[in-house]
């Protein structure tokens, strides 16, 4: 969820050079067609994953969250004996959040370092190329934060988005909590404030389809630009419109200031729903104030005191080598995380864990993990839905599905500072 | 209407901030003909100092403008110093533009390391605070901010206009050779001068802190509004910045109340060419010479 949050300046230049890198990588990959598609004969000595990451450059701290998380999982794996009694060794190297070395990297972790196994980098924008490489060389690319649309829109076999839904569809969870309301309880006005990015206004125009169909109307929408920065105008807007429900389709910054404008404007609606930014537990309650967040609602993968398969391990060890709380674990580790966990799945089902067979064995079934049971559609596309996430007394709570429930859901939202 | 009335009120006192910022960029032009690029980055690094000073300290953000109006004092003399004076060449007006977008980067890369680039917000009890007036909402902070401006001003304007410092400043901004032959030390008025711009920045950047979260990157965006800014007021005039200022956010939120935000961004850059067309020297600048 925490994808393309950090993309804001020279998102253009990075487009280019992503256009730049494409041809490239095929005429690349043209020269190297004798494809070593299983990995690695080696099966005594240790299992070398490779992953290109963004520790330099505007991705690194999502970066260095995504490495945590592998590093993390290996080490845990490693503890209890290795994969299939492999030790498992991480191989690292850093991209410098470029288009273009993150093709070299993968290049040079598959045909130099011979590297047995690859996992994925931090961002749709570093994901796309590189899975091109993955799949010409006939590695399984299970990755952990490229989810936007133009991922899944090369039709890759080989790729696997490690999180329950598409970015774009991770509202849809908020859409079913609402219309399950009893109907004297459901908003009857709505208003949506999106931001005009391929991650936020999709998620806010999903669930405005949604309402619209089930008779909530609209009485006020307006997508407004990235470098917008005083949202007192547009908030001054849906003040006057007086909707029952905010939905914002979020980001980061522009999250902090919709709250803020709200506050400042002394206007409470029933609920207010961010797509994005609101989902930090330790970086929303910081900018807005924490007696502000009550009742705000997201979606959420992971969040602390999760009860999903190896949830508990996996925080306990987090906080061990890491140090902080619990609150203080992004949730792009978790999600880094869980990408090593579905391999162990696969290792455990098949016995086996080359390329060709975790490719052909995640294209069916339902695989645990601490964000839930994954599933994944032919292009890669998970099946599944994002939970939905609730501020109650200064902590992110899951209220929905009741499956995952452990509050619950307050509505109408509290007052702001309450 | 009542968005429309309620988001000028904002404007109007948004624009107070932005001439803050936007008088120490003037000032800077106007006695040493520098652009000076790094102006928002300053701002930024003043609100990043006034974040560390309320989260390790829990010193007010209104409170620690002293702190860092002298930090920042001594940041912008220790530029001009370091990097501007150094420039003797017959172009060093155009290099400077280089220099000053170096600075920049330069504050904006250590930033990144002291602080990481994840967003921060100066969060005090008042922060997101309003008083409602006749059914508006006049926000605590953008309204001291705005109050902060008017003291800001009115002592760069005693500075100016009632000491030696400031007499040899204008006189420099008039005629940089006419105050050299009658004792001016042009080195020493340019240092403090770049300084004084500067220190503006630290009150800028406190209320910056509190109105919006930032992160190193936020210079960008800054720096093109004060750009627009600056030259719409007339290159080298304060009073011409503020009303500049005071423009551009209020028809900013205008356009952003009844057209779209898409285009709110643009209202500066309309208004920039619209008044360039008319008057090239800015709504209060004077032909040939710069003004105070």
């Amino acid at each position: 969820m925490a994808e393309h949050n950090r993309l804001r300046h020279g998102r253009l230049r990075r487009g280019v050079l992503a256009a730049g890198a494409l041809p490239l990588v095929v005429m690349l990959a043209a020269c190297g067609s004798n494809a070593n598609s299983g990995g690695s004969a080696n099966t005594k000595g240790p299992l070398v994953i490779g992953a290109s990451i963004s520790l330099t450059g505007d991705l690194a701290d999502s970066g260095k969250a995504v490495k945590a998380g592998y590093e993390l999982w290996a080490k845990t794996i490693n503890a209890k004996g290795g994969l299939l009694g492999r030790q498992v060794q991480i191989k690292v190297v850093d991209d410098a959040s470029s288009t273009t070395q993150v093709v070299t990297n993968y290049q040079n972790l598959i045909n130099k370092d011979k590297a047995d196994l690859v996992f994925g980098p931090f961002s749709s924008l570093l994901t796309i190329p590189s899975s091109q490489v993955a799949k010409r060389y006939g590695y399984a690319f299970l990755e952990p934060a490229g989810g936007g649309p133009a991922v899944f829109a090369q039709k890759l076999s080989n790729l696997f988005f490690v999180q329950p839904a598409p970015v774009v569809k991770s509202g849809e969870v908020f859409a079913d909590w609402v219309l399950s309301l009893p109907a004297a309880a459901r908003p009857k006005t709505a208003a949506y404030a999106e931001l005009d990015d391929p991650f936020a206004t999709p998620i806010a125009e999903n669930i405005r389809a949604r309402f619209e169909a089930a008779g909530i109307s609209t009485v006020y929408k307006q997508v407004y630009p990235a470098e917008t920065q005083d949202f007192s105008p547009i908030i001054a807007k849906v003040v006057a419109a007086r909707p029952d429900v905010l939905v914002s389709g979020t980001q980061n910054e522009d999250a902090y200031n919709q709250v803020k404008s709200l506050v400042q404007l002394k206007y409470n609606p029933k609920f207010v729903f961010m797509s994005n930014g609101a989902n930090s537990p330790a970086e929303f309650p910081t900018k807005v104030g924490a007696a502000n967040t009550a009742g705000i609602v997201s979606p959420g993968d992971w969040f602390p005191g999760s009860t999903a398969t190896g949830s508990a391990e996996f925080t306990a060890n987090y906080l061990k080598a890491y140090g902080g709380t619990e609150d203080t674990i992004d949730n792009t580790s978790a999600e880094a995380y869980a990408v090593g966990q579905v391999l162990e799945a696969v290792a455990k089902q098949t016995g086996k864990v080359d390329n060709a067979t975790i490719i052909s064995t995640l294209h069916h079934g339902s695989w645990p993990t601490l964000l839930g049971n994954l599933s994944w559609d032919a292009n890669g596309a998970p099946n599944g839905s994002f939970s939905l996430i609730q501020w109650q007394g200064g902590k992110l709570v899951p209220i929905y599905p009741s499956t995952v429930a452990k509050a619950t859901a307050v509505y109408p939202k509290p007052n702001w500072g309450s | 209407m009542h968005a429309l009335i309620q988001g000028v009120i904002l404007g109007i006192l948004t624009g107070g901030v932005y001439a803050l910022m936007a008088s120490g960029q003037t000032l800077i032009f106007g006695i040493m003909k520098v652009i000076n690029l790094a102006q928002g980055a300053m701002v930024i690094l003043a609100a990043y100092l006034a974040y560390q000073l309320f989260t390790s300290l829990g010193l007010d953000p209104f409170l620690a403008i002293p702190v860092t109006t002298v930090l920042m004092f001594g940041l912008g003399v220790a530029v001009q110093v370091l990097f501007l004076r150094p420039l003797r060449r017959e172009d060093s007006k155009e290099l400077s533009l280089l220099v000053t977008f170096a600075v920049a980067l330069l504050i904006e890369g250590a930033i990144s390391v002291t602080w990481k680039t994840t967003y921060r917000s100066i969060n005090t009890g008042y922060a997101n605070g309003s008083w409602t007036l006749f059914g508006y909402q006049i926000t605590v902070v953008r309204f001291w901010a705005f109050a902060l401006s008017l003291v800001a001003l009115g002592l760069l304007y005693l500075l100016l206009y009632r000491t030696r410092f400031g007499r040899a400043v204008r006189a420099t901004v008039q005629n940089p050779q006419a105050a050299q032959l009658l004792g001016v030390e042009p080195r020493r008025v340019s240092a403090l001068g770049f300084g004084l711009g500067a220190a503006t920045a630290a009150a800028a950047g406190s209320v910056y802190g509190l109105l919006y979260p930032f992160n190193s990157g936020s210079h960008y965006d800054l720096i093109s509004r004060l750009l627009s800014i600056v030259v719409l007021g007339g290159l080298g005039s304060v009073g011409g910045a503020v009303i500049a200022a005071v423009i551009v956010s209020t028809s900013s939120a205008i356009v952003a109340s009844t057209i779209s935000p898409t285009w709110s961004e643009m209202t500066f850059f309309v208004i920039l060419i619209l008044v360039l067309l008319v008057r090239p020297q800015g709504l209060f600048g004077t032909v040939g010479r710069g003004a105070v």
